[in-house]
This record gives C-alpha cells, structure tokens and sequence, in this order.
C-alpha cells in the first residue's frame, strides 16, 4: 500500500524515509501474513529461547504488553535483549520497558505514549536518550489514540474516528493521525482519523494457556486482546501450561483464542520483576533501584542492567538474586493480600525509594 | 490515635481537591494527591463516587494507595475490569463526570503540557513522560480540574507542548477544534483556586489559601490572572476532624501528605 502521512508531524519529526512507518499500518499484509500461518489446532510448545529466536527478527516493531510492570511479558524481553536482537520499533501503552532495550541497541524506534513512573516521576534515562538521538520518536500518541488504534485492528477495520487529540499537539506529532470532517455531518464536526495498528511482534504473559494458545489471565487485559489480534506475530508465555479442557472449564477467563498464537512458553515467573495478578508482587528492589540510577547515569543503568539482565540468563537468576524461595512465599502473599484474596494482616505496601548501599533485603 | 500537628500545604491541597468532588459523580482518576483527595471525599462528604482507571480498573475496594494505575489497588475486587479502549470509551460516551490531571506547565486558558521542556520536539530541553492518558481524559470527561504547584515556570506564558487540549485560545476556540466537553473548570495549586471566566475562558481566581495575597498569587504566574470583582475568597481549611480522617484513614503511610523532610 502507499500511505499518505500527516505531513506536519513528518517535519516536526524530521522524518525524510516514510518507509520506516508503513508496515504499523498496512493492514493487507498483516492479513497476509496471518493467511499464511498453520491455522491448526496444534502443539505450539516451545522453549523461550527458540520462540524468540523464530519470531522476533531485527527491525520488527515489537509490542510492550499490558501495563509497564503489570502482567508484562519481561522475561520474554529480557531473552529478546539477551539475544541481541536490534533496531526493533517499540509501541505500546504504556511503553515503559522499552527504555532499557535502547541501551541495548534492541530499540532504535519509538511510537510513544507514556514513558515513566508515574509515582517515581519521569524516566530520565529515556529523557537523555531521545535527546541525544540514541533513541527515534516517530509517533506521539496518548493512551487511548493508541488503544483505538489497536482496537480498529482486532474489530478488522482500516481505522476509526476519534474525539481524543483534538486541539493538542499530539495531532502534529503523529504521522497517522489526521484531524478530519466526521463524514455524516453537514455541520463542521472534527474528528481524529486513528489509523488500526498491526505490530510485528507482541509477547503477552498470561496466568494460564493451552498448548495450542489458548490463554487466560486475571487483571486488566490493557491492550492485551486487541493486540493479540492484531499483531502479525505472537508469542504466549504462561505461568503455566493446562489442558484444554481445563482453558473449556473456566470458559469466562480464556481471552486470547489460539489462532492468534503461534507459540506457547511454559514460563513461571515470567512478568517478574513485574508485578502479576494472582501470583506475585513486584521485585520493588529492582524498580527502586533503576529509577534511583536513571536518574544518575547511562552508565550506572548499564551495569545495573547487566548485572540484573544478563548476568541473571533466566528467571532462576533472578529469583536467586533476590532470596529465592523465601521471595516466593512472601510475594504471592503480598499480592493475594493486595488483591483481597488473602488477610493483609503482617503484610507491608509500605513504599520505600532506594538509596546507595540498600540492598535487596532492605526493599524487597 | 490523634495527630495534632499544623496543617501542611499538601493536607490543604488534599482537601481543596476533595471539595471538587460531588456525590455519586463517577471520576477519573491517577496516583498521588488526586487519588488521596477522592479517598477523603469518599470518606467524608461524597460516599457514594465510583472510580475509573485508564487501565481498565473500576470502583476498586479501596485498601492501600496504588503505586501504579495498572496495580492491584485499583482493581482490588472490582465488579468489573474493562480493557483500556473501553474504559475511555465510558468518558467518550457520556458516563464519566470529572478528571484530575497534573501538569508540568500549564497557560492562560488550561492548556497543559506533560510532553517536554524546550519547543523542539526532536531535540527538547528535557523529555517528560508524555501524553499517557491525560490527552484522553482532557478531551472526554465531562469537567476537568488541574491540580498542581504554581510557579512562574508552571504557570507558563505559552507551554512547550499541548498534551491535554484547555480552551485552546479562548474564547469558543475549544468548541471549534471538536472537543466533546466541558473542558477544564478549575485549577487548583499550593495558591489557590482558579476558574475559567465564562466569555474569555482566560483563567481567574476564586479562592486564594490562607496567608496568599492577589499579588503574591501573580507573582508566581507567568501570565496575567484575572481578578473577579470584590473581595478575593480565602479557600476553607479543612476541619480538625477531617485532618484526622486524612492522617488516620486515606494515606496512614503519609506517602502524598507528608512533606518531604
């Protein structure tokens, strides 16, 4: 297809190449590629490593699932960082995890909604990296122009309009969005055309999948569903693997039907350091921490990221580097308190900002 | 357990907040002093207010304060999660009443900024987090209300960047540009109270805090506030018995109310 962008976001954004735009999208290949699949209902077990290896190809644009450090799939990312993966496109809302992709050179392009944390402030480690141009912004979005645009994908249309944008500065920052007459009014009715949105890439953790793909999960699905939908690829990796009679029995919870899926990863712990519903609580030592240095330097983040990503190889390391099995316990405790389904009597939210020399015990 | 300690500016903004915020109004709502605010109203005067999320969470059992707006405190034994789509399809569609939003730079009509510092997009002073749903919530709550601290820098002549659409140039601009609501109908600051005046829709002053003079409240504005006529309000302070629901009941951690030592 031959796209016609919002020509005023293109020169604010000092975009010269458009090509670089066209594949989030083109909806005709995104639909081809989808045709092409196995549509079986077949075993799609793999290993992280291979899944990753398979489906995620430098360059793709790459998806950041559910809600920056809640249900998201970051030890699939860390595996994506670890096999050196480059110059990915990162979308998502929010877009949080990104940000240490692009010490990495696993992210050389952002379509960007929110980057921060919220409480904690902004993410200056990513403020520093799109000043300096480590880091390409080629869309502007807000959350919910993003989460239209995704939508419109899984409902299979080319786009929608919007009331959202309008009057901001968002519209010229955004090569796909245009501001438009709403067609069915004689009176002057702007509205916002959101293109739908097909990444390459989505890696979506959930509690529970079949081996086919069949997935469900507890907490807001975010984006999750739509974009399961609408991405050319796409990689579950579950807490754990159940039959399909059991995805039958608790019919009401299963949202992503299998023929999204092209592989399934029995992955325990595979939102940590991330917080996951049901199961455990944010490693709050590790968030502490990496805000703490973001605010200090590049070079502080990449040995903090070296030490915790690389060092660790998978989530034994992690879960090790921060107690092991008392972690476990306390954990699944915390987060069944926070959700209510368990006493919250000797369980502490209390919040704590990391400071030179705390270690692990002190934030857990 | 009584806590007798004087007032701190941020226990004022907490319950200046609360005040905004009716019974039975649906609101949506972030983390910090926002959130701190409607747990007082719930507490107080509006027991009846439902919450909504931009992640999806709704009408939360209220336990803890949410470290993030994907967190399980904002969707703690919720009715019902909705995706994120959907849950700002709910303000689209006419059923959410009011907003809170922060700022880091905010102008003359309520046109507020969380992009960047510095005009140049591809090469800003300073980065800041972005939209998020803030756009989202200026363009489709019913009334939107700012809440922030004030300061020349803050209070800017022009922002860097129009994250959430205010009244635009004033005047019927916003209306013009297709916005579905409202718009902003306060701001509200470690100063005062500000409203929109109804023609212009240039921002005004409707109650200054105790101790803050007309004058001391433009010079910490980078523009020109309008003064009603007559006398300027001094903003209620809240009640001893309310300080103590606050310390006691909405944030017992003090992680919004107390001030950094």
């Amino acid at each position: 297809m031959n796209f016609d962008y919002n020509q005023e976001a293109l020169k604010n954004l000092k975009i010269e190449d458009t090509s670089l735009l066209d594949k989030l999208v083109d909806y005709r290949s995104a639909r081809e590629a989808h045709l092409k699949k196995d549509h079986s209902q077949r075993d799609k077990r793999l290993s992280l490593q291979e899944a990753v290896s398979e489906y995620v190809q430098d360059g793709d644009i790459w998806c950041d699932s559910s809600f920056s450090y809640v249900r998201s799939a970051i030890q699939a990312w860390w595996e994506i960082i670890r096999q050196g993966k480059k110059n990915l496109q990162a979308i998502g809302s929010p877009n949080t995890n990104q940000t240490y992709g692009v010490l990495y050179g696993t992210v050389s392009h952002v379509h960007a909604s929110y980057a921060g944390a919220e409480m904690r402030g902004i993410d200056k480690m990513f403020s520093r990296n799109v000043k300096n141009g480590k880091v390409k912004i080629v869309s502007d979005w807000s959350h919910g122009l993003m989460a239209q645009g995704f939508k419109a994908a899984q409902l299979g249309m080319p786009g929608c309009f919007s009331k959202q944008g309008l009057g901001s500065d968002i519209v010229n920052h955004n090569p796909y969005l245009k501001v438009m007459q709403n067609p069915m009014s004689k009176d002057s009715d702007p509205c916002v055309f959101v293109p739908a949105l097909f990444p390459d890439v989505v890696v979506i953790h959930v509690n529970a999948a079949d081996k086919y793909g069949n997935a469900r999960f507890y907490g807001p699905a975010v984006n999750d569903i739509a974009t399961a939908a609408a991405s050319r690829k796409v990689i579950i990796t579950a807490e754990e693997i159940v039959s399909n009679y059991d995805i039958r029995y608790h019919a009401k919870g299963a949202q992503i039907p299998f023929n999204n899926v092209d592989a399934v990863v029995e992955l325990p712990f595979g939102a940590a350091p991330g917080y996951m519903p049901n199961e455990y609580y944010w490693m709050r030592y590790f968030w502490e921490k990496f805000f703490g240095w973001a605010a200090e330097s590049d070079e502080k983040c990449k040995e903090f990221f070296d030490e915790w990503i690389m060092e660790t190889k998978d989530i034994n390391g992690l879960i090790e580097k921060v107690g092991g099995l008392e972690w476990v316990k306390k954990s699944r405790r915390r987060a069944r308190a926070a959700e209510g389904n368990n006493e919250t009597d000797g369980v502490s939210f209390v919040y704590k900002t990391w400071e030179n020399g705390m270690g692990v015990k002190d934030i857990d | 357990m009584t806590n007798d300690k004087p007032m701190n500016p941020l226990e004022m903004l907490a319950y200046v907040i609360s005040k905004q915020i009716n019974d039975h109004e649906v609101i949506y709502i972030g983390t910090g002093l926002p959130m701190v605010a409607a747990i007082l109203a719930k507490k107080t005067h509006a027991p009846h207010i439902t919450f909504v999320y931009e992640s999806g969470g709704q009408d939360p059992e209220q336990l803890e304060m949410p470290w993030s707006v994907g967190g399980p405190m904002t969707w703690r034994k919720s009715p019902m999660i909705m995706e994120m789509a959907y849950s700002f399809g709910q303000a689209a569609c006419g059923m959410v009443d009011k907003g809170f939003l922060g700022f880091a730079q905010i102008d003359m009509y309520g046109n507020a900024n969380t992009h960047q510092i510095g005009t140049e997009f591809t090469n800003p002073k300073v980065r800041l987090t972005g939209s998020g749903g803030n756009n989202d919530v200026a363009s489709l709550v019913d009334k939107l209300i700012y809440v922030g601290l004030q300061d020349q820098n803050k209070f800017a002549k022009k922002v860097d960047f129009i994250t959430s659409a205010g009244w635009l140039d004033g005047g019927d601009s916003r209306k013009k540009a297709g916005l579905l609501n409202n718009g902003p109908v306060a701001v509200i600051t470690s100063a005062g109270v500000y409203d929109f005046e109804p023609e212009t829709h240039r921002m005004r002053i409707n109650t200054l805090h105790p101790g803050v003079s007309p004058e001391l409240a433009q010079l910490a504005s980078g523009f020109e506030l309008v003064r009603p006529q007559g006398a300027i309000p001094v903003t209620e302070a809240p009640s001893k018995e309310i300080l103590q629901i606050l310390r006691n009941e909405v944030d017992p951690s003090g992680i919004f109310i107390s001030l950094p030592s």
